[in-house]
C-alpha cells in the first residue's frame, strides 16, 4: 500500500539540501467512538461464585441458538431441556459444553496432601485422547458422545446438539452447531485510505537490546520521521494506533523479592518500573504525532482477570498529558470512523489453544468468532469476573475488524457471512519477536505488515529496511 | 554560505568526535527538518567520497519497499520490488556491529528533547494538544500551520522561530550553523539548560535522565564517597522548599550547576534516597537526621541522643547510610528531644525543652555500705549532686534516707514512685517514650 504511492519519491532524499521540505498534517480523525462500556468494571466485588456467568451466558445465548437449531434442523425440531429428555427421542439440546481433561491443572489437586503429587510444570497443550464432552445446562448433565470433534471443543461453548439419548446415558450427536457469526453491523466507513496501525507485544523491560532499534523505527515511520517524502506523506494517513498488549517483557514479571533474602533485595526496584519509564518515553513520542490506543496485556500492570482494566495513568505521567492517549480496556472495541474495531490482547486465544487441538491462531479466531463468544474458557481455565447480570464476552454484533494480539505470526482473512457481515480477522504479531506490526486500511478492510530489520555484522555498508 | 557550515560541522561530529552521526540526531542538534537532515548527510557523503580523501566512513541507509519473496535480506535492493523510500540513516567512522549505537545516539538526543520530540518531524498532528495539566505546567507543543504548499520565506521564518523557542535549541541551532565550535558540550548543555528549564515544571523527565545516567556511576562510588558528597551537596540547598519529594529533586538538579561528575552521583542518590526516606518509618527519618545534626553546633548534646536511640532501634537501621535531608526530620526530632532527656536523667521529673549548660544537679544513686551495728550491708538510694550537661530540671524533694532498714523502705517506695510520675507525665508526649523508660529501667541498677 504505501510502497506504490511512495515509490515516485524514493529517491528524492539523497540528494543535497534542498528547498524547504513539506510538512504533512495528520489526517484527522473524523469518527471515534469507545464501545468497551461493558469491558469496564467499576465497583468489583468477588463475593460471588462463578456459577452465575455461566447461567447468564447459558440464557443470553440460548435464544439466538435456538434460532439457529431451527433454521438448520427444520422449524419442527424438538427442543428439550436435559431434564425431559426421553430415551431414543431425537431432539435438540442447547447447553454448555464442559471437557473434563485429565492432564488440566487443578489447584485442589496440587495442594492435597493425600495425593503427594509434584506440582506439573506448564506443557503446551493439554489434551489427551481419553478426554470427554460433557453437556450441561441449567440443572443436569449429559456426556456426549458421537458426530462431535471433542479434541477441538473447549470448556465454556455453548452448543445445540441434535441427537438422542441411549440407553447407556449418553447423548448420542448426530449433528451439532453454534451461534454462527452475530448479525453484521452497517458499513460506514471512510472514502479515501486511512490507516489504522496495530501492533503487540512491544516487550520493554527485556534483557536484549536488538528490538528496541526496531520499536524506535517503529516510532520514527509513524511519527513521519523515517523514510523519503512519500513515505511520510503515506504515514500522515495513519489516523491510529493501538498497541495490543504485552508492552512489558515477560522479564519484568520476576518477583526476587519472594525468592531471594530481604537484605538482598531491600533497594531493588522492580524490573517493571524501568520498562515503564521506558513505555511512557516511548508513548510520549508517539502522542505528539498520532491518537494511541494502549491495551494492557497479560504482562501489564493492571489486573490479572479478563476483562483487564486500563493501564493507570499515573504510571505514564509525561504520555497522558496528551488528549491522543487513550488507556483502554482489553478486550477492546470501538468504532474508528465508522468501522467497528473489537479485539484482545491474545490471553482469550492463547487459552483456547492449550485446550484444544486448533493449533493456528487465525483459526481460533475465527472459530470465537462462529461461536459467538470472545473467551469460552474463561472462568474455567482464564481468569474472569465473576459477572452475574450479563456475559460481556457474548458477541451481539459482528465487527469490522476483529483481531487477536501478540500471535506468534502475522495472519489476515477477510471472512464473509451469509447474511452480509464482512469481518477482517487479524492476528496481531508479537512485536519482541518478529518486529512486525500491521497497517489495516480502513477504506477497503485491507491489511499489510510492516516489518523492521536492522544490519547484522556482515555488510560493510550497513542497510536497515522497512518491508512492506 | 550558511549552505556549507552544517557540512563542517557534520565533519566535525564525525571525525573529531567520533561521533554516530543519525540524521535524527542532526536534526536535533541544527534544529533542522529530518528531510533537510538526511539531505545534509546525503551532500556529505557524497562530497567525501568524490574527495576520496582516505578518511573511512561507513554509511548506514534506510530502504523501504515491497518484499519480493519471504525471507531474510542480505542485500536489501535485490530483494525488493518497490523502493518505498531509501536514504542515509548515519554517519560514522567506525564500523558498526550492531544496532546499539545508532539506537543509542537517537535515544540520548530524544531523551533531552523529549517536550519537543515531534518538531523537525514530517507530520504534524493538528490533534496532539496536550490536556490542561493541574500542576506541572509543561509547554504544549506548538500546533504549526498545516500547509504543505507554503511560502519558502515564511516557512524558513516560521522554521526559525520555532527553533528559537526553547532557548536551549536556539542556542544550539544558531551554534552549530554558524560557529565551528558547535559541539563544544554537546551533553553538558543540554542537561544544564534542561535542568533550568525543567526547574520549575514537573521533573518526570528530569527524574529519568540523571538516574539512567548514572546507575553505572553509581556503582563506582562506594557508599562513603556518597556520603562525603551527600555532605557537600546538602548545605548548598535553600531550606525552604522540602515538603514534597519532586521539588526536593529539582531543587537538587537546580543545584547542579557547577555539574561536575561528582555532583551526579550525588543528585541520584539524593533523588533515590529522598525516595525511599518517605517510605520509610518516622523512626528512619529520625535516624537520618543524625548527620545533619552534627554540623549543627548547637545540637550537640541532641546527637548523644540519637544514637542512643539508634541503639535501640530494628537492626535494619543500620544499613541505611545517614542521607541528610533537611527539613523533615527537624520536625520529628523537637518531639523525640524531651522524652530522650527524660531517659537519661532518671532523677528529673519533669520534660524539659530548654537549657544546655553544664550544671550540677542532684543525681540518686545507690550506695552501700555495711552497717556495724546490726551487722548486714544496707544499700540506700541517695540524691548526690553531680555535674552533667543539659536540662535545668527541677529536682524531687529529697529525702535523707535514715540508716534503719525499717526507714529504707518508705524511701525506697517514694524515689520510686517520684520516677514513676515523670515517666507518666512523659508517656503520652511521643511514641518514643517506650524506649525511654525501657532505657531506664536499664540504667537503674
Amino acid at each position: 500500500m504505501f510502497s506504490e504511492q511512495a515509490a515516485a519519491t524514493a529517491q528524492g532524499l539523497l540528494a543535497p539540501p534542498s528547498a524547504e521540505p513539506p510538512t504533512f498534517p495528520r489526517v484527522a480523525v473524523s469518527g471515534y467512538s469507545d464501545c468497551s462500556q461493558p469491558f469496564q468494571l467499576g465497583e468489583r466485588s468477588f463475593a460471588r461464585q462463578y456459577a452465575h456467568i455461566y447461567a447468564v451466558r447459558l440464557a443470553g445465548m440460548r435464544p439466538g441458538l435456538e434460532r439457529r437449531a431451527r433454521s438448520r434442523w427444520g422449524n419442527d425440531v424438538v427442543l428439550r431441556r436435559l431434564s425431559e429428555l426421553q430415551e431414543g427421542e431425537k431432539c435438540c439440546v442447547v447447553g454448555t459444553l464442559f471437557k473434563s481433561m485429565q492432564l488440566q491443572p487443578s489447584i485442589l489437586q496440587e495442594i492435597s496432601e493425600e495425593h503427594n503429587l509434584v506440582p506439573q510444570p506448564p506443557l503446551p497443550k493439554y489434551i489427551q485422547p481419553s478426554d470427554e464432552l460433557i453437556l450441561e445446562d441449567e440443572l443436569q448433565r449429559i456426556k456426549l458422545e458421537g458426530a462431535i470433534d471433542v479434541q477441538r471443543l473447549v470448556t465454556g461453548t455453548i452448543v445445540a446438539v441434535y441427537g438422542c439419548e441411549q440407553d447407556n446415558g449418553r447423548f448420542l450427536v448426530e449433528d451439532h452447531c453454534f451461534a454462527d457469526l452475530p448479525p453484521p453491523l452497517p458499513w460506514s466507513g471512510p472514502s479515501s485510505d486511512r490507516y489504522v496501525l496495530l501492533a503487540s507485544g512491544l516487550g520493554l523491560g527485556s534483557v536484549s537490546g536488538e528490538a528496541l532499534l526496531s520499536t524506535q523505527l517503529l516510532v520514527d515511520v509513524v511519527t513521519g520521521q523515517l523514510g523519503a517524502e512519500g513515505e511520510q506523506s503515506c504515514a500522515a494517513h495513519i489516523t491510529r494506533v493501538i498497541l495490543a498488549g504485552n508492552l512489558l517483557s515477560q522479564n519484568t514479571q520476576s518477583r526476587d523479592t519472594i525468592n531471594k533474602a530481604k537484605y538482598l533485595t531491600k533497594k531493588t526496584q522492580a524490573a517493571s518500573v524501568e520498562a515503564v519509564k521506558m513505555l511512557d518515553e516511548i508513548l510520549l513520542q508517539l502522542c505528539t504525532s498520532v491518537p494511541v490506543d494502549v491495551m494492557p496485556g497479560e504482562f501489564d500492570p493492571t489486573n490479572y482477570t479478563l476483562p483487564q482494566q486500563p493501564l493507570h495513568r499515573c504510571m505514564l505521567p509525561l504520555a497522558s498529558a496528551y488528549a491522543t492517549l487513550r488507556l483502554v480496556t482489553n478486550p477492546y472495541q470501538a468504532s474508528l470512523d465508522g468501522v467497528r474495531f473489537l479485539g484482545t490482547s491474545g490471553q482469550n486465544i492463547s487459552d483456547i489453544f492449550k485446550y484444544s487441538s486448533m493449533d493456528d491462531y487465525l483459526e481460533i479466531l475465527e472459530w470465537t468468532l462462529l461461536v459467538g463468544h470472545i473467551s469460552p474458557t474463561a472462568p474455567d481455565t482464564l481468569g474472569c469476573y465473576p459477572f452475574y447480570k450479563s456475559d460481556p464476552f457474548i458477541l451481539t454484533e459482528c465487527p469490522h475488524v476483529y483481531f487477536c494480539g501478540n500471535a506468534p505470526h502475522f495472519q489476515s482473512k477477510l471472512l464473509q457471512g451469509k447474511e452480509g457481515q464482512r469481518v477482517l480477522l487479524l492476528t496481531v504479531p508479537d512485536f519482541s519477536a518478529t518486529q512486525t506490526a500491521c497497517l489495516v486500511n480502513l477504506h477497503d478492510l485491507s491489511c499489510q505488515p510492516i516489518t523492521f530489520s536492522s544490519f547484522g555484522a556482515d555488510s560493510e555498508d550497513g542497510d536497515m529496511e522497512l518491508e512492506h | 554560505m550558511a549552505d556549507e557550515l552544517y557540512l563542517e560541522n557534520i565533519d566535525e561530529f564525525v571525525t573529531d568526535h567520533n561521533r554516530v552521526v543519525t540524521y535524527k540526531w542532526l536534526s536535533y542538534t541544527l534544529g533542522v527538518h529530518v528531510n533537510q537532515a538526511k539531505q545534509m548527510l546525503y551532500d556529505y557523503v557524497e562530497r567525501k567520497r568524490k574527495e576520496n580523501s582516505g578518511a573511512q566512513l561507513h554509511v548506514t541507509y534506510l530502504v523501504a519497499g515491497n518484499l519480493l519473496q519471504n525471507g531474510h535480506f542480505v542485500t536489501m535492493k535485490s530483494k525488493l520490488s518497490t523502493i518505498a523510500s531509501v536514504h542515509v540513516y548515519s554517519i560514522q567512522k567506525a564500523l558498526l556491529k550492531d544496532s546499539s549505537p545508532l539506537y543509542n545516539t537517537d535515544y540520548d538526543i530524544v531523551k533531552t528533547n523529549l517536550q519537543h520530540c515531534s518538531k523537525f518531524s514530517a507530520i504534524r498532528c493538528a490533534a496532539a494538544v496536550p490536556r490542561t495539566p493541574p500542576d506541572a505546567p509543561q509547554v504544549p507543543e506548538p500546533v504549526q500551520s498545516p500547509q504543505r504548499q507554503r511560502d519558502p520565506d515564511a516557512a524558513i521564518n516560521g522554521h526559525r522561530v520555532r527553533a528559537a523557542k526553547p532557548p536551549p535549541q536556539q542556542h544550539k541551532g544558531i551554534m552549530g550553523m554558524f560557529a565551528a565550535k558547535a559541539a563544544a558540550r554537546p551533553q553538558d548543555t543540554p542537561k544544564e539548560a534542561k535542568a533550568e528549564a525543567k526547574e520549575a515544571a514537573g521533573v518526570s523527565a528530569a527524574n529519568c535522565k540523571p538516574p539512567t545516567k548514572n546507575t553505572i556511576m553509581n556503582n563506582f562510588f562506594g557508599k562513603a564517597a556518597m556520603n562525603k558528597l551527600k555532605a557537600n551537596s546538602v548545605p548548598e540547598q535553600p531550606k525552604e522548599e522540602k515538603e514534597v519529594v519532586k521539588p526536593s529533586v529539582a531543587v537538587a538538579e537546580s543545584e547542579s550547576s557547577p555539574n561536575t561528575v561528582a555532583e551526579k552521583p550525588g543528585k541520584k542518590t539524593e533523588s533515590d534516597r529522598i525516595q525511599q526516606k518517605d517510605k520509610k518509618s518516622k523512626t528512619k527519618r529520625v535516624d537520618r537526621s543524625d548527620d545533619e545534626e552534627e554540623r549543627d553546633p548547637e545540637n550537640v548534646k541532641k546527637k548523644r541522643k540519637r544514637i542512643k536511640q539508634l541503639l535501640s532501634d530494628s537492626s535494619d537501621e543500620e544499613d541505611v547510610p545517614p542521607s541528610p535531608t533537611p527539613e523533615e526530620e527537624r520536625v520529628p526530632s523537637p518531639p523525640p528531644e524531651p522524652a530522650l532527656k527524660t531517659e537519661l536523667e532518671p532523677a528529673s521529673t519533669e520534660v524539659s525543652a530548654g537549657g544546655r549548660k553544664r550544671k550540677r544537679k542532684r543525681v540518686l544513686k545507690s550506695r552501700m555500705f555495711i552497717d556495724e551495728e546490726e551487722g548486714c550491708m544496707v544499700t540506700e538510694k541517695v540524691y548526690e549532686s553531680e555535674s552533667c550537661t543539659d536540662s535545668e530540671d527541677e529536682f524531687p524533694k529529697t529525702k535523707a534516707p535514715a540508716p534503719q532498714e525499717q526507714a529504707m523502705l518508705p524511701t525506697k517506695r517514694e524515689p520510686k514512685e517520684e520516677r514513676k510520675n515523670p515517666k507518666k507525665g512523659a508517656a503520652p508526649a511521643s511514641r518514643a517514650n517506650k524506649q525511654v523508660s525501657i532505657m531506664g529501667f536499664c540504667q537503674k541498677k
